[in-house]
């Protein structure tokens, strides 16, 4: 069985970050990281290698208005 | 519905650009403006909160000499002798500025924002700081440090946020105009709650330096105020290149007042079939569709289309903020976390146990996802519309997660649900005033276009303006 959700964020916040959980609240929110989870094993498959660069900035001048 | 715009009754009655052209014809001058705005902020701030801090003695100084300039008869700038205040984030070299938090209530910064320095010089003012959501992350009006914000249409309902004390006070009528900034809904939902228009530019349109960061990628300062035109009339001279900011888009900027001609005939606008509408509730559907039916009476074109990647927004959108918030705050999360509000520090913690390949997934398809948005919706529609929010007001007390309200968290998760995904897209937006809730609250229109299309997207709001009487309503203070 998996440990809690809320017992792996604090630990990776702990490693990594250094930061203790603030409150209960914070605890409770970190179990619902379990929706952003979902959220993204929906999305698998749709990330392919990508051999070109594409970049955010590219995109918003090439879908951009002309001549408003 | 063609109600007749409200006249005027007093100075806080003007608009903007209603302020602007009194002081220029001489009417009016920067100083009783000014009077009447310091008036209107002592006299109401017991009841909304708005605002934080006022230099009424710089305002005034300030005032007096936009008079001195005008009598002199020299060119004015679009907005001279306008008293504004903004959210307490933009900073002034050597002027507090709180960012709403308890961490900053003493912090002075050494540097003015440029878009501060923009609006002094097309004339305007700043007479104080206003209240806003704790380091500008909450979307409901709450505040530990200085208190919670409440709307002027009814105090006990949440202002939105998190440019909490940009919505009350324009809607309150303290000032005409305020800066707000968006992140993830920070100037629509105010805008939408409190009664008022609001822009969210199109990600890199106008200069950050000197603004409070939250997030690098989705951060964006926008104007509130009363009308479609007046925001027009400041985004005309906060946006554009600033060599103080290499994110800051070159794109040129075009006279975004001159394309508000009310004319939509034939304008394409795609209502989504999909995400947008889920569990709407049916007040707001249906001044959603009123408001509709007031731009196809003009000659706009509704055509229903599909949001394609509304899956992949949600959950990417949710990740990027939170992930740089969380980088942002981590020095003070490790030192300070007693200082933040509950909602705050817990929000932000969870950002800590999110792994950087998500991150960077999220912002690795940005662009991909855009161009989607390019090809299968600007191809069918020049701009797209939804409501700001899919729910009515809530209350304060409803969406106080640290009071330990039962379904506080999903409350406040869900008042952003309509607008985050806009900023995951880089998308200009604004809300606009199309209605009012069974209990006497606003209700928001939220209008997109393609990247650097502000004009467009003012320009309906603007016609949907002329044909509504929703934005000159005045809260009952």
């Amino acid at each position: 069985m998996n440990p809690p959700l809320s017992d792996l964020v604090q630990a990776n916040a702990k490693l990594w970050s250094g930061v203790e959980p603030p409150n209960a609240a914070a605890v409770e929110m970190a179990d619902m990281l379990a929706q952003v989870i979902e959220g993204f094993e929906r999305l698998r498959g749709e990330l392919q290698f990508e051999d070109e660069p594409a970049t955010f900035l590219a995109a918003l001048q090439a879908t951009k208005e002309i001549g408003q | 519905m063609n109600a007749p715009i409200a006249r005027p009754s007093s100075l806080q009655d003007l608009t903007l650009v209603e302020a602007a052209r009194q002081v220029a014809s001489g009417e009016t001058t920067s100083l009783a403006l000014t009077e009447a705005a310091l008036a209107a902020c002592e006299a109401l701030n017991s009841r909304l909160n708005a605002v934080i801090w006022l230099d009424r003695t710089a305002a005034l100084e300030a005032a007096e000499a936009l008079d001195r300039q005008t009598a002199s008869g020299k060119p004015l700038g679009p907005l001279h002798g306008v008293p504004l205040a903004h959210k307490d984030m933009y900073y002034q070299a050597g002027k507090r500025s709180t960012c709403g938090s308890a961490i900053r209530r003493d912090f002075r910064p050494k540097v003015t924002a440029t878009v501060i320095e923009r609006l002094h010089a097309a004339g305007s003012l700043t007479i104080g700081g206003l209240n806003m959501a704790e380091f500008a992350q909450n979307p409901t009006g709450h505040n530990k440090a200085f208190g919670d914000c409440h709307n002027p249409w009814a105090f006990d309902y949440c202002t939105g946020g998190s440019s909490s004390g940009s919505g009350a006070a324009v809607g309150g009528r303290l000032v005409t105009a305020a800066l707000g900034s968006d992140t993830g809904g920070s100037i629509r939902l105010p805008a939408s709650i409190c009664g008022v228009t609001g822009i969210k530019p199109t990600q890199t349109r106008v200069s950050r330096f000197g603004v409070m960061p939250l997030s690098f990628s989705a951060d964006n300062v926008g104007p509130l105020a009363r009308t479609a035109l007046d925001c027009a009339t400041i985004l005309n001279v906060i946006a554009g290149a600033d060599p103080k900011d290499p994110t800051c888009a070159t794109e040129p900027v075009p006279d975004y007042v001159r394309m508000l001609d009310g004319d939509v005939k034939g304008l394409r606008i795609g209502v989504p079939t999909n995400y947008f509408f889920d569990d709407i509730d049916a007040e707001v559907a249906a001044a959603f569709t009123a408001a509709m039916e007031v731009l196809q009476a003009r000659g706009a074109e509704i055509i229903p289309l599909t949001i394609p990647h509304m899956d992949a927004i949600a959950a990417y959108g949710a990740v990027v903020s939170r992930c740089e918030a969380a980088t942002i705050h981590a020095q003070w999360m490790r030192d300070c976390p007693g200082q933040y509000a509950v909602h705050l520090s817990g929000r932000l913690y969870g950002g800590y146990g999110i792994p950087a390949a998500y991150y960077l997934e999220a912002l690795e398809r940005r662009g991909p996802i855009l161009m989607a948005i390019g090809a299968e919706v600007f191809s069918k529609c020049d701009v797209f519309a939804t409501p700001t929010l899919r729910t009515k007001v809530p209350t304060l007390l409803a969406t106080d997660i640290d009071a330990g309200t039962p379904g506080a968290i999903a409350a406040f998760n869900n008042l952003s649900i309509n607008t985050r995904p806009i900023n995951y897209m880089g998308l200009p937006s604004v809300s606009a005033p199309c209605g009012f809730d069974s209990k006497g609250l606003p209700i928001g229109l939220q209008i997109q276009g393609r990247p650097f299309a502000e004009g467009r997207v003012l320009k309906v709001a603007d016609a949907y303006q002329r044909d509504t009487h929703w934005h000159s309503l005045k809260p009952p203070l």
